[in-house]
């Protein structure tokens, strides 16, 4: 078999090693460190990665699946070579998780193989904790504005970059800034009128445009978004259409992260009294898998891994989880009579006992303590951003007034409240109120304190974790990648490139309250996120270490919410476009006439969810681009009846088809009978959509959102998948969507300029599309499309835009 | 290189194309790759069974025991082998197929259980493992302009970490028209194809300026899709085709168009069909409902295994009739049975099967193996190992870490193999 490496840069690899020191290097001082920084922690004696061990020599020379790992003396045999010479962005490099091996460090172990791989008797290597990764100088006072913090960030970024050979892109232009951040903070692109608007405005046009998003009332939906991927927001799960519509409040009224945490975790109670449960209820209330979920979701450190066995390659000990799950272990789910009511409670014991399961033969188990794993920054002097919170914090205060108490009276009662303007009798209403405090205290409202203590601990300003987690997902959010990535894998071993504008960013972060628009503000205002991306002509290698910087932009492809909603804004079909009745169509559909004999036995039943999953085909085969629209509103209110509760979870054709069950059992119970019949009949198609961000969540399998990357939110640690697929094409090229936004509606003000001047309507459809007016050359080919019919002309130029790169994807 | 891995053509990938580093292989081994392993199949349909199907109502009927149930067990076209009466016409065909009588589950839960026979792998958190389609189509390259992974009537598992490509084609109606495959009512081909035109231009402009990859991926996705929708294999999809006879042939229901509809996609070189149904989750009446099952089941599976069979398809196509779990030999008092996993069946049939084996046994009651327990992945590495799909093969996820397609500790059923 040849040997002779395939690849051309290896060989130069292996080159540049050949001319390396011809003396043995020191095992001890310069080949220890080495395999126990990098290696040891993933090929050790009980994790043997690929099947194999570099923590001992014979681990070494036997090797693991694929081949010796090394052979005395042969570095174009020895795999370890072979693959620490990879560079880091070849499939198959080791190390495949931390830092890159250095050059230095590849050519010393190049010289120990070649000097027969020495190794001292009997020794077996431990895994070393790498070094805390290098920090800059923080900023010695607190920023003034938001704009002035974003220039410290940039400075920050700008001197940890330092020294790496990285390329830094000019910021782009401000309609593209216009753009991008209407589509991050808003989650649409710009409409013509907006254009305008910012357009008219002097230098400080960014600033005022930031302001003006951070106000928008689709600000609370595009982030509503963001939220539910974290924290798995499902609306199929009881409560959980209750803890969007809470989550889409919570943002829109500014509330304070911190404390939207703390309400989250703390909660007891009904989904549909306190929506805030939906977060319990989201892993089923099962101690384990919400301290899982909690370590991971708010502090983006996945101690989980520790429920079964000690962490393999971080410090936790399965010890430490079980001690973390104890706060969770007296919460108990219980399930009402009806459907749908499902709510938490305080039980007496916990369920949370040591030592495990598959442990404890024989042994008796005991109710662990709670204890809390993660340390807090200890320091003599109060740091300086915990001042400012502080001070903060107490000035809100003055600011509210005593109704304070009173909004915490109204949590603890939590249930009906008195209808509006009727007046009430003041004996009644004591009388009632006091029954009512009876029954929360009672069993099934009892609240939690292990949980409210965690909730404190969790959101204690003095925890790092807490806050860092949160401003790596809005920074990745804001510009495709997090300073820690997987984004919520914080560990010693995973450390982020830039450790001083995290530390900045998170500590503003803090210091004003924990509040997302001020966070976004800041990064919005930072050249940083300003940055363009680099053309295609650069290096791979340069261009992924200068992305990696934040020195050039990533390219980013809109999530499919803010697609879906893009495509609609442009193609004006939030509202009708055309006169009623302009659209008329006949369709076919299959419609169910009962036969007047009913059936005693209900058919097989229809449980096997699995497959009720399944859309229904609509009439027309394009119902994996409808929405449903959910009123967040009233899925807040507080009302007692189950069963209006799980009535409001669903939607109006749920709720019909409900019904429709519900006429189809006589007085005895049994179930009528029907024949399908084919009906024809013409209707108006008249086109309209609503928004992508107010529907059940996730959408169906194979729905448009979903084909765009929407996570399935089952599992911890599922991320938008961004990559492109077929099936996407086919639903932008040939969906229904697409193709009435690129229809031009009499009603929409593009119809009315395209009668009077094709180039004014040009130049409007490329704003309206892309934000940007067409250069020369495409005004001309768009001029040849309208020529012969200027209203198909212009539906095929509206077509081509929407499907076109530039639309998809941020400039 | 993967068949599927994604259209995202990262630069890991891209230089993988150039350098052809494979994981699983030392890199300094590269050129001497060989051809796939020695599997003879080419083609998976697998019918999945959602709910739980019985098994001793089904494959492994216990006569004269008190927990036999309703029905009687049928004479196959194999001296010896007994199935359910249920299906009288599958009776015939068993010649062509195995029984896998000794299945150990682990999961008595709905979910879990179907994590786990979907991908072999148990569900963790922080990982998506892939379906047995993703898994496939990503080892064996397409044949034909189709997807090479069609899921019929319901979802098939994801493709995790294998990304979009590999996840599967979807049809929700077998034999309705798909409105996506083919440019919107009223823009005629010759306007459609007009539109390409101007779109390549538009693309062309931007696609060399900025996000180079990512535009790059999204244009190869842009034609593979113009690709599908031109091809004359689409005409697969429609069922019209077929005649009235050989529709009513294969039951004529949902499930029975499925199977047609999944002979159809293989014969124009679809990799792996996936058709599934629900409703064996029979706590209670279970009898009724599986004596329906049979109704719906077995013209379906039987014409389909007679038809790859009559049309030389059946050596290359693997046959895989498959359910989360099993149900209780016990029968509760609604007249039902509940979940059990600790002992349970299979159907497998073509794709290089020896017809007429029976592999394993449950004990008197179908409460426990008794003879050669199979693992639940034990039955991946089975349908890998049949299309010659490297059972050590391990792909890189998009967080950079290696995964094994099939779990390691995982063996094929060799003795299923002629």
């Amino acid at each position: 078999m040849p040997l002779k490496p395939a690849i051309p840069f290896l060989a130069g690899g292996l080159t540049l090693a050949a001319v390396a020191s011809a003396a043995a290097p020191d095992f001890a001082s310069q080949i220890q460190p080495i395999l126990e920084l990098n290696c040891v922690r993933c090929h050790n004696g009980e994790k043997d990665k690929g099947g194999l061990r570099l923590d001992t020599r014979k681990g070494l020379l036997d090797g693991g699946d694929t081949a010796a790992a090394v052979v005395p003396g042969d570095t174009a045999k020895s795999e370890l070579l072979v693959r620490v010479h990879l560079r880091p962005i070849d499939e198959g490099v080791m190390p495949d998780e931390g830092q890159a091996l250095t050059k230095e460090q590849v050519e010393l172990l190049d010289a120990w193989v070649r000097a027969g791989a020495p190794w001292p008797e009997g020794l077996t290597l431990t895994q070393r904790t790498p070094p805390a990764p290098k920090r800059v100088a923080m900023p010695e006072k607190a920023p003034a504005s938001p704009a002035e913090a974003a220039a410290m960030l940039d400075d920050i970024l700008k001197r940890e970059n330092a020294g790496t050979p990285v390329i830094t892109t000019d910021p782009v232009d401000d309609t593209a800034f216009l753009r991008r951040a209407t589509i991050d903070l808003i989650g649409r692109i710009p409409t013509v009128a907006e254009i305008r608007e910012y357009e008219s405005q002097g230098d400080d046009r960014r600033e005022k445009l930031v302001a003006k998003l951070l106000d928008h009332p689709r600000f609370a939906d595009r982030w509503t978004v963001f939220m539910a991927d974290m924290l798995r927001i499902r609306s199929a799960i009881p409560g959980g259409n209750q803890l969007l519509a809470y989550i889409h409040g919570s943002i829109a009224q500014g509330k304070p992260y911190d404390e939207l945490v703390r309400e989250l975790i703390a909660a007891s109670g009904r989904a549909n009294s306190n929506p805030a449960v939906g977060y319990l209820l989201g892993d089923d209330v099962n101690p384990m898998e919400l301290a899982a979920s909690s370590a991971q979701v708010f502090m983006g450190v996945r101690i989980g891994c520790a429920m079964c066995h000690d962490h393999p390659f971080d410090d936790w000990r399965q010890k430490d989880f079980y001690e973390f799950a104890a706060y969770f272990g007296k919460t108990r789910k219980v399930q009402g009579r009806q459907e749908g009511m499902v709510y938490t409670t305080e039980g007496d014991e916990s369920a949370v006992l040591w030592p495990p399961e598959d442990k404890a033969a024989g042994k008796t188990r005991h109710p662990v303590t709670p204890r809390f794993p993660f340390k807090f920054e200890e320091s003599k002097t109060k740091p300086a951003h915990l001042v400012r919170l502080e001070a903060l914090r107490r000035g809100e205060q003055q600011a509210a007034t005593s109704g304070k108490e009173a909004a915490e009276l109204d949590a603890l009662l939590d249930a009906v409240e008195p209808a509006a303007g009727t007046p009430r009798d003041p004996v009644l209403e004591e009388a009632e109120r006091e029954s009512r405090a009876l029954d929360v205290h009672a069993d099934i409202y009892r609240s939690s304190e292990l949980r409210a203590e965690l909730a404190r601990l969790v959101t204690d300003p003095r925890n790092d974790h807490f806050a860092q987690a949160f401003v790596n997902r809005v920074w990745a959010e804001l510009t495709g990648r997090g300073f820690v990535d997987p984004l919520d894998n914080f560990s010693a071993y995973n450390p982020p490139r830039h450790p001083t504008t995290l530390e900045f960013l998170s500590r503003e972060f803090i210091a004003n309250g924990y509040d997302l628009r001020h966070l976004i503000r800041v990064i919005t205002l930072s050249d940083t996120y300003r940055r363009a991306s680099l053309p295609a002509t650069t290096p791979v290698v340069q261009r992924e270490e200068s992305e990696k910087a934040f020195s050039a932009a990533t390219t980013r492809r809109m999530l499919g919410e803010v697609l879906f909603d893009s495509v609609v804004a442009a193609g004006h079909l939030a509202d009708f476009k055309w006169p009623a009745g302009a659209n008329p169509k006949e369709i076919t559909r299959e419609i169910r006439v009962p036969t007047g004999e009913s059936a005693a036995t209900p058919p097989p039943d229809g449980k096997e969810t699995a497959m009720k999953e399944s859309p229904a085909m609509r009439g027309d085969g394009y119902d994996l681009e409808s929405t449903l629209k959910l009123d967040f509103n009233a899925l807040l209110t507080k009302k007692e009846q189950g069963e209006l509760e799980s009535m409001r979870a669903m939607s109006d054709e749920q709720i019909e088809a409900e019904k429709m069950a519900a006429m189809n059992r006589d007085a005895q119970g049994n179930t009528m009978t029907f024949k399908t019949e084919t009906v024809t009949e013409t209707i108006d198609d008249n086109p309209r959509f609503d928004s992508a961000m107010h529907m059940a969540t996730p959408a169906p399998p194979a729905h448009f959102l979903r084909v765009f990357g929407q996570p399935e939110r089952a599992g911890l640690g599922e991320f938008r998948d961004t990559s492109s697929s077929l099936r996407q094409q086919l639903m932008m090229l040939n969906g229904r969507m697409t193709h009435e936004a690129s229809r031009v509606g009499p009603l929409e003000p593009l119809h009315r300029i395209l009668l009077k001047d094709h180039d004014l309507a040009i130049e409007h459809a490329y704003l309206e599309i892309l934000t940007r007016r067409p250069v020369s050359e495409e005004l001309a080919d768009a001029r040849a499309l309208l020529a012969a019919d200027p209203f198909e002309g212009m539906a095929d130029l509206r077509w081509a835009l929407l499907n076109s790169h530039e639309f998809r994807f941020l400039p | 290189m993967s068949a599927c891995t994604d259209y995202q053509i990262t630069r890991r990938r891209l230089l993988k194309m150039f350098s052809a580093s494979i994981l699983g292989m030392p890199v300094s081994q590269l050129l001497a790759q060989a051809n796939p392993g020695k599997g003879r199949a080419e083609h998976v349909i697998l019918f999945w069974n959602s709910g739980g199907m019985s098994h001793l109502d089904t494959w492994d009927p216990k006569p004269g025991r008190k927990v036999q149930g309703e029905f009687a067990p049928i004479k196959t076209s194999v001296s010896g082998m007994e199935i359910s009466e249920i299906f009288p016409q599958l009776a015939k065909q068993m010649h062509h197929a195995a029984l896998i009588r000794s299945i150990a589950g682990t999961n008595g839960d709905h979910g879990r259980a179907q994590y786990e026979l979907q991908t072999g792998f148990g569900q963790t958190p922080n990982i998506l493992h892939p379906g047995l389609g993703s898994i496939v189509v990503s080892e064996r390259q397409p044949l034909g302009d189709l997807p090479a992974f069609v899921s019929i009537s319901g979802q098939a598992a994801r493709a995790g970490y294998l990304g979009q490509k590999c996840e599967a084609y979807f049809v929700g109606r077998p034999g309705e028209k798909d409105p996506y495959l083919a440019f919107p009512e009223g823009i005629s081909h010759a306007r459609g194809m007009q539109r390409l035109q101007i779109l390549e231009k538009m693309n062309a402009r931007t696609s060399g300026s900025v996000g180079a990859n990512d535009m790059k991926a999204t244009e190869i996705a842009l034609k593979d899709a113009v690709a599908l929708m031109e091809s004359p294999a689409l005409k697969a999809f429609e069922l019209d085709e077929e005649s009235p006879q050989t529709i009513e042939r294969y039951g004529n229901t949902e499930f029975g168009r499925g199977a047609l509809l999944a002979r159809r996609l293989v014969e124009k070189g679809v990799r792996f069909v996936q058709v599934n149904r629900g409703g064996f989750d029979n706590h209670g009446n279970i009898f009724q409902a599986m004596r329906d099952h049979g109704a719906v089941m077995d013209p379906g599976i039987a014409s389909l295994i007679s038809d790859l069979k009559a049309n030389g398809l059946l050596e290359k196509t693997l046959v895989v009739v498959l359910s989360e779990f099993g149900r209780t030999p016990r029968i509760n008092d609604a007249g039902g049975r509940d979940h059990w996993a600790a002992c349970f069946g299979c159907l497998m049939a073509g794709g290089g099967i020896k017809g007429g084996s029976i592999i394993g046994a449950s004990d008197a009651d179908g409460m426990e193996p008794a003879e050669r327990p199979v693992k639940v992945p034990d039955l991946h590495a089975t349908i890998c190992h049949a299309l010659g799909i490297d059972l050590n093969k391990e792909v890189i996820t998009a967080q950079g870490r290696p995964m094994r397609l099939v779990r390691k500790e995982a063996s094929p059923i060799r003795e299923l193999f002629a």
